[in-house]
Parts: structure tokens; sequence; C-alpha cells
């Protein structure tokens, strides 16, 4: 049964609030409606006796009542019989009734007219309670879509209170994750998963309206309670995931770090091992033994640059490639890398724009990163020019280094930057690298500050791009090396 | 001069070691045929017909274990593959598809020649001899009797067998496969641990303390019976 109607602005059916119609709006429905039946009740007496056109009324009763509910059906009703009396019983023009036979019919359609009340306010009160039901139902499913299927639960659960707030009319609502005790505005309310552990708490405002607090605690808590538990063990679920892949990853690295070292390691052992020993053959020709001896003397060469590689990775790695700064001439560097290249007769074109200024930075490891750079551009350049250009762009300094080799597709470029991922489409160990040069280089530039990056097209050569700021910022620390394995 | 030289196909990507190898090999009495590419391998092989093969298992075109089935495909040849540390698997992967026993770099040349010899032995034997000694050990293959130090050792069917096979392979890897399939015949290949066990016993038996090893382990391999 509906409670007196009240008026309140801004209600939309649909919502969790009881649905009240304005009241005013109801007793003038009722005055009009009961004046129509009762003009049209002069209209039809020509046609029918009078005493039965009663139902003339019956309408007016319904529709009040299935709008604004029993009492002003009820109010309705007993106008509608002192109208009926009134206007149309004879004798007119007063409220008494001269023929027992007209009482009869007076008595009868009160009766009929309440009874009419009644069916219509008991219909409406079942509607209005279905109607609640699908808010309620649609509420649920707005939450349940806010935290389950968003990627973070933190933001979600703010769309949530929002949500929450507006289907029940109230203030300001929140959801806080843990446990937080009441305050003088605010009351709260224990967010429970399946399992019963408090998840989090569900703050209103103090003052809540009439039925809000029962509906909060019938339909809102306990849902909104499992939806939070589900979305928090979400997270945790995926949090670990992400942990698992990082791990499996590192896991592949050392794996790949293993093999490469196993055989890039062993390889210029094994040659040196077996020319020493066939360098104390008796029947070497002078041509062999001279062959033999640069074989000792190139593959321990080689041995001692990967052996320098390893240490620079695993410095990078340890985050102990902590840079000594100071003012460094990019141009310095470059000659400096392009000198150390042990390939004989790189052809490294290099072009200084005027206006560069030098930048803060640890000489040794650009000069690291630019030997690796180089390093990689003339293996897979294929005895073409290497150019290198540099200039200033605003506040940083780019380094262009670019070959002309078969390029590197989109798929590789992603990786290449990897601790021992070597080209594909490049001839692979066929070129030689060790796979460690482009993920030093990069190593070095990030814990100078700076950033490198790949452009590429298969089939027209790479552009390894190195910018770096001509000086840090003071808020800013120096970054760190990033770690090129994860650990 | 080098007409009557059993010819080595030598597969390498590292030129510094293909020319020590030949070097090497010359001294031992071989002629090193070196190829850098599993296709210029089987070239040589098809064109020259080597005696014997050595394989490195990394190549820059396709591995070692494929070229191992390749060239076993058609030839006989003994097959030796050099592995690294951390290619284990890929070494069990060649002995299975045909290569007749592994060298680990880096190796010491006595080591490479002495499993050439003792693999070339298995294309052409040498002629049979009936009791055959090792320091102190003598078995005598026709009788089927096996002495320690004079003593003789008793030893079960099985034990006898599997001696006997190490023995006329001396030198040479002998898988588990190998072993289990002569021995026990066929349906048995896969039962490693029974093998194991014989092994143990049969080591108990033929090899006194003291430190002296007649057969000797090749982990998750094989065996082979000492040079």
């Amino acid at each position: 049964m509906s409670t007196a109607p009240r008026s309140r602005p801004g209600e939309r059916p649909g919502t969790l609030r009881a649905s009240r119609p304005n009241l005013l709006i109801g007793v003038a429905v009722s005055l009009v409606s009961v004046a129509a039946a009762t003009a049209a009740i002069y209209a039809l007496k020509s046609l029918a006796p009078v005493v039965s056109l009663s139902v003339v009324y019956l309408p007016a009763v319904l529709l009040v009542s299935a709008y604004w509910g029993l009492p002003l059906g009820l109010v309705t009703s007993l106008l509608s019989a002192a109208a009926f009396n009134f206007f149309h019983l004879p004798p007119t023009g007063r409220f008494t009734i001269a023929d027992s036979r007209n009482w009869v019919a007076l008595g009868a359609f009160t009766v009929v007219a309440v009874t009419v009340s009644t069916v219509a306010d008991v219909a409406r009160s079942r509607a209005l309670e279905a109607d609640r039901r699908r808010a309620e139902a649609d509420l649920a499913a707005a939450v349940a879509r806010d935290l389950l299927v968003g990627s973070e639960t933190e933001s979600a659960l703010a769309a949530a209170a929002r949500r929450v707030a507006e289907a029940l009319g109230l203030g300001p609502v929140s959801i806080e994750l843990g446990v937080v005790g009441p305050d003088r505005r605010r009351r709260v309310f224990e967010l429970s998963g399946a399992d019963g552990a408090q998840v989090a708490t569900l703050l209103v405002p103090r003052r809540l309206p009439a039925d809000a607090e029962h509906r909060l605690l019938a339909y809102v808590v306990p849902a909104l309670g499992a939806l939070v538990a589900i979305a928090l063990r979400r997270d945790a679920l995926q949090a670990e995931a992400v942990e698992t892949a990082a791990l499996r990853r590192s896991d592949d690295i050392k794996t790949a770090l293993l093999r490469a070292v196993s055989h890039d390691l062993r390889t210029p052992v094994t040659a040196i091992v077996a020319a020493g020993h066939a360098l104390g053959s008796d029947s070497l020709t002078p041509g062999e033994r001279s062959e033999l001896s640069t074989a000792v003397v190139e593959e321990g060469e080689q041995l001692a640059a990967l052996v320098d590689k390893l240490l620079d990775l695993s410095r990078l790695q340890a985050g102990r490639a902590e840079p000594r700064r100071d003012w460094v001439s990019l141009e310095d560097v470059v000659h400096a890398a392009r000198e150390g290249l042990s390939a004989p007769g790189a052809d490294v074109r290099l072009t200084v724009d005027p206006d560069v200024p030098p930048v803060r930075a640890d000489a040794a490891h650009l000069e690291r990163a630019f030997a690796n750079l180089l390093e990689n551009a003339v293996r897979y350049s294929g005895g073409l020019p290497v150019s290198v250009h540099v200039r200033r762009s605003g506040p940083r300094v780019v380094v262009r280094v670019v070959d002309q080799g078969p390029g590197i597709g989109a798929a590789e470029r992603a990786r290449i930057f990897e601790p021992f991922y070597r080209g594909r489409s490049s001839g692979g160990d066929a070129a030689g690298g060790s796979g460690l040069g482009l993920s030093i280089a990069k190593g070095f530039v990030e814990a100078n500050g700076g950033t490198i990056t790949v452009e590429s097209l298969p089939g027209q050569g790479s552009s390894f791009v190195v910018s770096l700021p001509i000086e840090l910022p003071v808020e800013q620390k120096p970054a760190e090396a990033e770690p090129a394995l994860p650990t | 001069m080098t007409a009557d030289r059993p010819k080595v196909l030598v597969v390498d990507d590292e030129q510094q070691i293909l020319r020590a190898l030949r070097v090497i090999l010359r001294d031992a009495g071989f002629e090193a045929l070196p190829a850098s590419t599993a296709e210029e391998a089987l070239d040589i092989a098809a064109t020259r017909r080597p005696d014997a093969a050595i394989v490195d298992l990394v190549l820059p075109d396709f591995d070692g274990v494929e070229l191992s089935r390749r060239l076993r495909e058609w030839s006989e040849m003994p097959l030796i593959v050099l592995s690294a540390v951390g290619e284990e698997d890929a070494k069990v992967r060649a002995l299975a598809a045909g290569a007749d026993d592994y060298v680990t770099k880096p190796f010491g040349p006595r080591e490479l020649v002495a499993r050439l010899q003792a693999n070339l032995r298995r294309i052409a034997p040498e002629p049979e001899e009936a009791v055959i000694r090792v320091e102190g050990l003598e078995v005598d293959l026709a009788r089927r009797t096996v002495q320690v130090d004079g003593k003789e050792v008793h030893l079960t069917p099985i034990e006898f067998d599997l001696l006997r096979l190490l023995i006329r392979n001396r030198g040479r890897l002998m898988t588990h496969r190998d072993l289990l399939l002569s021995v026990w015949g066929p349906g048995y290949g896969e039962d490693t641990q029974v093998l194991r066990a014989h092994i143990a016993n049969l080591r108990r038996k033929i090899e006194p303390g003291g430190g002296r090893r007649y057969i000797r382990t090749d982990p998750g391999v094989g065996y082979r019976f000492a040079l």
C-alpha cells in the first residue's frame, strides 16, 4: 500500500525510490473527471434510466486510484456518489433521496467504486514493485559492468558509487577499499565477499531518505560486496599473470644467455685451442703457420670483445652503470667509436651540423653505445657506406646512424634491442654478431637520459636515432640504467 | 700421396677451426675436406665420398642434427658431431638421427682423432681375436669367460653380452638404445633403468677398487669402453 502521496521535485519512475505522483494534479484530475462524468450523465439521461448511469463515474475512480493511490481513489468514490446524488437522483439540487430504490442504487455504486479503487491500488502497488525490482536489477548489472569490465577496480569503484547514489537519490556516496570507520557526516556499510571477510566500505550520507536504508541493506550492500570481492580477486589474478609472464620471459632470456654464451664463447676458444695444437705440428708450411697464428690473435680479440660486452651488459643489468657526467662532444665520441671498429676498411661517413653543442653525459658510456651501433650498422650494410649525422633539435642533440642493409621488418623492430636477439631477415647467425650490441647501446644511452629508436623499411636500410638531452634539468635525477633483463 | 689417406668431411662455419683441423687431421694421417655450410657438406659428401664426417651442431643454413639425418639417409660412414655445453639436447637428437659419436668443444685433437679412429674401425673391422686383454682384464669371447687380475669372475649372460659389445667397440660411444636393442632385442629400446642396473653390476665385478675404470658413462647418452 502506498503511503500518503507527497510531492518531490525531479523524481523519475524506474529508480529505486517509490514513485509518488503529484497530489495536486491528482485532486485536479479527480475534480475534473467527476465534473465531466456528471455532465455526461445529463447527455445520456434521454437514452437510459438515470439510476443505471452511475457507472459513468467509474472510469474517473479507476483513473485516480490507479495513478494516485487508494486515499484519493476513495475520496473520488465519495465525491462521485455525492455528485450523482446531488445532480441526478431526484430530488435533484439536494442531498436527500425520495425513492428508496435510488438509495439502493447509490449504495451499490459506492460499494462498486470503493472496490474498484482498492483493486486499482493493488495493481498500482504491484507495478511499482516490479519497477523497483527492475531498477534494482539494472543497478546491479550496471555496477557489475563498472567493476568487472574495467581493468582497474580502484577507478571503477568511483563509477559504481555514483550509480548507487543516483539510483537511491542519495547525496555523495563513496566506496573505499578496506575497513573505514563512520564519521560525523557519513554512515558506513560493510561490503563483504562470499567468504564473509570485509573487502570494502560503502560510505553514505548520515541522513538517509525513509526507505533508503532498507533498500541499501536488502539489495545494494550484498550485491555490491560480492562484486567488489570478485573484482579484487580478478585484479590479484591479473597481477599474478603479469608477474608469471615476466618470470617466464626472464627464464627465456636466461636460457638464451646460456646458449649464446655456450656457443659464442666456446667457438673462439675451440678455434684457439685447435690452432694452438696445430701450431705444434712439424709439417706446417709457412703459409699455414701464419694463418694459424692469425687465427689465434683474431679469435682471441673476438673473445675479448665478447667478454667486454657481457661485462657491459651485466653492469647495465645490475644498474651499476652510473654515468660520470661531463661536457662531451658527440663528434669526438663518434670519431673515437669509429677508430675502435675492428672491421677493416669500414666506411663510416660523419657529418656534424655547425651549431651542435656538447651534451652532459658520460663520454665512455656514449663511446660504448656508438661503438656498438656502428659495429651493427657496418655489419649489416654489406660493404656500403654507413652515414652518421649529428644535429641539434631544440634542447636535445640527435644522432642518426643510417646503414644500407636489408632493413628490419616491423615484427623484428620491437625485439632487436633485446639481449641475444639476432636479426633473422639479415642472415641471423651468419652475420656473426653476438646479439648483444644493440641492447648495450640502448642501456648506455638510457643510462645517460637519452632515447634510442629505430626506423626501417625492409629493403631500404635502417636508421638508429639516438636523442640525448643537452643538459639534464636539475630536478630530474639521472635516469637509472634500465635493466636489460628483468630481474 | 694423399690418395690412400682416409678422407674426412669437416663441417664448421668457423674458418679458423677448419684451418686448424686441416693440419691436425693431416698429421693424424687423414685428408680434411672442409665445408662451411650444410649444403656445401652435402655436395662434398656426394662428390668426394668421404670416409667419415665431423659436423658442428650449429651451422648457418640448417643444423647439424638435420645434416646428420640427411647424410645417414644414404651413407654408412662414421659421423661425429661437435657439441658444446648447453647443446646436450641437440647432441642427443643428433645421435638419434644417426650420428655415431660426439666430441665436446673445445676438444683436444688427440681425443678427436681417437674417436675418429675408433669409429672407422666399425667400418673396417680388424680380424676378430678370441681373447681381448685390457690391463688386468681378460675376456675370452669364445669360451665366454672373464678374468680380472688372473682371477675368474662370474658374469650373468646379460652382463657378458654387454661387456662383449662394449669391448668389441672400444672407444666408440654405444648409446642406451644400441645396447638395449643388441642385448635385449627389439621392444626394450627405452628401458634405460634396467640397463643402468646391469651396467652397475658389471662394473662392480670387473672394475676392482683403486680407481681403474673400464666403462665410461656419457650422461644421458650411453656408455663406452675406455681406450
